[in-house]
């Protein structure tokens, strides 16, 4: 397929799929927590319920970062499903996170500050492990292409179990779920009021969520790419993975801000450098051979 | 598709209340009665909520929290009040620092009586403020099409507390822009308005029976009509509603040799209107430590 094709898909699936998802997700947490749940389409309802509220801003400039957050955010996307560079999609994303960041601190209001500062540690935590991806998906593959490394008939996951067990770990700070929604989160936590989204509401809360729904499924693609070997199989451990992400995030309380930096450096550095590490030390003796 | 109806989330506030209308709150939440069926959502956030629960009475230290809540929602927003006292003050209605129930501060839609008030009546009562809430929204929706219809009428002095309502909405934002609210037409009183009535044009635009924008006018006597407050409710700016009103009061000085208007001098929006309008600036005053008048005449044609 084109990747003109594979844009098109995206840029008109993705939000359809992202939507289900989190409609998924929160369905499967109500039963994890024995209530019924809403409807699947709930997400949906949500966002068309956004759409026709009132406009209402603190300061007008903010809804314009909101705007870059949101276009840099599916151009991120459309990167990583055009079969483009894995590093231009991984700095890609941090600049729209930096723009997300920045509406909120744009909002002078003490949640919202709050919320931001607490964005930007996230990122902190969560970027060592994206770039170790981006090194172990190398040293297997011996490209930075997307296209090319969906390509190739391989299981990066068995050769790099660590890095992937640091990605997952970095997953779930990016999808904000517990133990690590501390910027802010998708269920009803009070204490924080809603973080970095506590000052956007109406419109300009449903493209943040659109947003989400782009992203999301654009960070289970990253996934995908360890399990390329079949399209099917690819498809079903990214299904186990997010299944995964949602029983860990209704298992664990939040945690404070600090043990998620330390631990998710120490998963990193520990698991993820680990696996290079040995990656390395077993091709240098000549034990394993990483040509393809 | 409004989608208002299957996802109201709710903004829970305790104004004064034993306690017992909130656990019933909070209970409606758990798996006995899961309210999330119906996409109902506890956000306790003002900004993101449709409906707003409160319960128990208001007391003098609360009326400008619950008023601040309130004034913070995005329309279109509907008013619960769960339990007795919410409704009517119950049984503290007597007491020293009670003002009564909620509607003594902001405007009450569905009252919900009750002590303590079930689950059961809590989500019937978050059921009949969804008709209330789809009903405001198709007359937001209504009236923001119907804004090219606007009339422009004499105002009547039963008109005043709406246009002085109108007013102060309007100029929040302009006392935003300083940061500061004792801008006149922020303090102006009734009885100062309708001491203005006497020797001025008052002109009101409506939209579908409601007052929507206003502004006012006098000729000094000397050849120049000088025109002022002009106010636009927000909901309606960026409709060329402002446009239409200075024409409109342009038109009832026709001998006038010279229209007069003036403005803060942070206002660009203002002053881009004017200037839009034939107005040109002519001097600058100080008016207080924030800010300086911009003063602005247009010649006669």
């Amino acid at each position: 397929m084109s990747p003109w094709w594979r844009l098109l898909i995206y840029l008109l699936a993705a939000p359809i799929v992202g939507g289900l998802l989190a409609g998924i997700d929160r369905r499967l947490s109500a039963r994890m927590q024995a209530r019924i749940g809403p409807p699947l389409l709930q997400p949906f309802y949500d966002v068309a319920k956004l759409l026709s509220k009132e406009r209402m801003v603190v300061r007008r400039s903010q809804s314009f970062y909101i705007l870059f957050f949101f276009l840099l955010t599916v151009f991120t996307g459309a990167l990583f499903f055009c079969g483009s560079d894995l590093l231009l999609v991984f700095f890609a994303l941090t600049l729209s996170g930096i723009f997300f960041v920045l509406g909120a601190y744009k909002a002078s209001s003490p949640y919202s500050f709050v919320g931001a500062s607490r964005e930007l540690i996230q990122m902190m935590a969560y970027e060592p492990a994206v770039l170790l991806t981006a090194v172990g998906l190398y040293m297997v593959t011996h490209t930075f292409s997307v296209h090319e490394i969906a390509a190739l008939p391989s299981m990066p996951v068995l050769l790099l179990p660590g890095v992937f067990f640091a990605l997952m770990y970095a997953m779930e700070i990016k999808f904000r779920k517990s133990p690590f929604d501390l910027a802010t989160s998708h269920h009803a936590h009070q204490e924080l009021v809603r973080g970095i989204t506590t000052e956007f509401s109406g419109p300009i809360l449903a493209i943040i969520e659109v947003a989400h729904w782009y992203e999301n499924v654009m960070l289970l693609g990253w996934i995908f790419l360890f399990f390329s070997i079949h399209w099917a199989i690819g498809l079903a451990c990214t299904a186990a993975a997010f299944f995964l992400l949602v029983v860990v995030d209704n298992a664990c309380a939040r945690v404070k801000w600090q043990f998620m930096l330390r631990s998710a450096w120490y998963v990193t550095f520990v698991l993820g450098c680990g696996n290079i590490l040995v990656l390395w030390l077993l091709e240098m003796f000549g034990i394993l051979t990483l040509k393809h | 598709m409004s989608g208002l109806q299957k996802s109201p989330w709710v903004i829970h506030y305790d104004a004064s209340s034993c306690n017992g209308c909130d656990i019933e709150v909070l209970a409606s939440l758990t798996p006995g009665f899961d309210v999330e069926r119906f996409g109902i959502i506890n956000t306790g956030n003002p900004k993101h909520a449709d409906i707003f629960l409160v319960t128990g009475s208001v007391n003098e230290q609360n009326r400008d929290v619950v008023r601040n809540l309130y004034d913070q929602m995005p329309e279109p927003k509907v008013v619960v009040a769960l339990g007795i006292c919410a409704c009517s003050g119950g049984i503290f209605r007597e007491c020293y620092n009670v003002s009564g129930g909620i509607d003594t501060v902001i405007p009450v839609d569905v009252y919900v009586p009750g002590c303590a008030v079930r689950p059961e009546a809590i989500i019937d009562g978050v059921v009949q403020a969804l008709g209330i809430l789809e009903a405001r929204r198709a007359a937001m929706v209504a009236s923001s099409t119907a804004a090219g219809v606007m009339m422009i009428q004499h105002a009547t002095a039963a008109d005043l507390p709406e246009l002085l309502t109108v007013q102060k909405v309007a100029y929040a934002s302009e006392a935003e822009i300083y940061g500061d609210t004792s801008l006149p037409a922020m303090r102006q009183s009734l009885a100062e308005m309708a001491a203005d009535f006497g020797r001025m044009v008052f002109l009101k635009g409506v939209v579908n029976g409601k007052i929507v924008a206003t502004i006012r006018g006098y000729n000094d006597g000397q050849g120049t009509a000088h025109i002022l407050r002009l106010s636009v409710l927000p909901y309606f700016r960026g409709r060329g509603l402002g446009r239409r009103l200075i024409a409109a009061i342009e038109a009832e000085f026709p001998r006038v040799k010279r229209y007069e208007i003036f403005t803060g001098h942070r206002s660009a929006t203002n002053i881009h209107i004017y200037a839009k309008q034939g107005y040109r600036r002519f001097k600058t005053e100080p008016f207080n430590a924030n800010v300086e008048w911009v003063y602005m005449e247009k010649k006669s044609s």
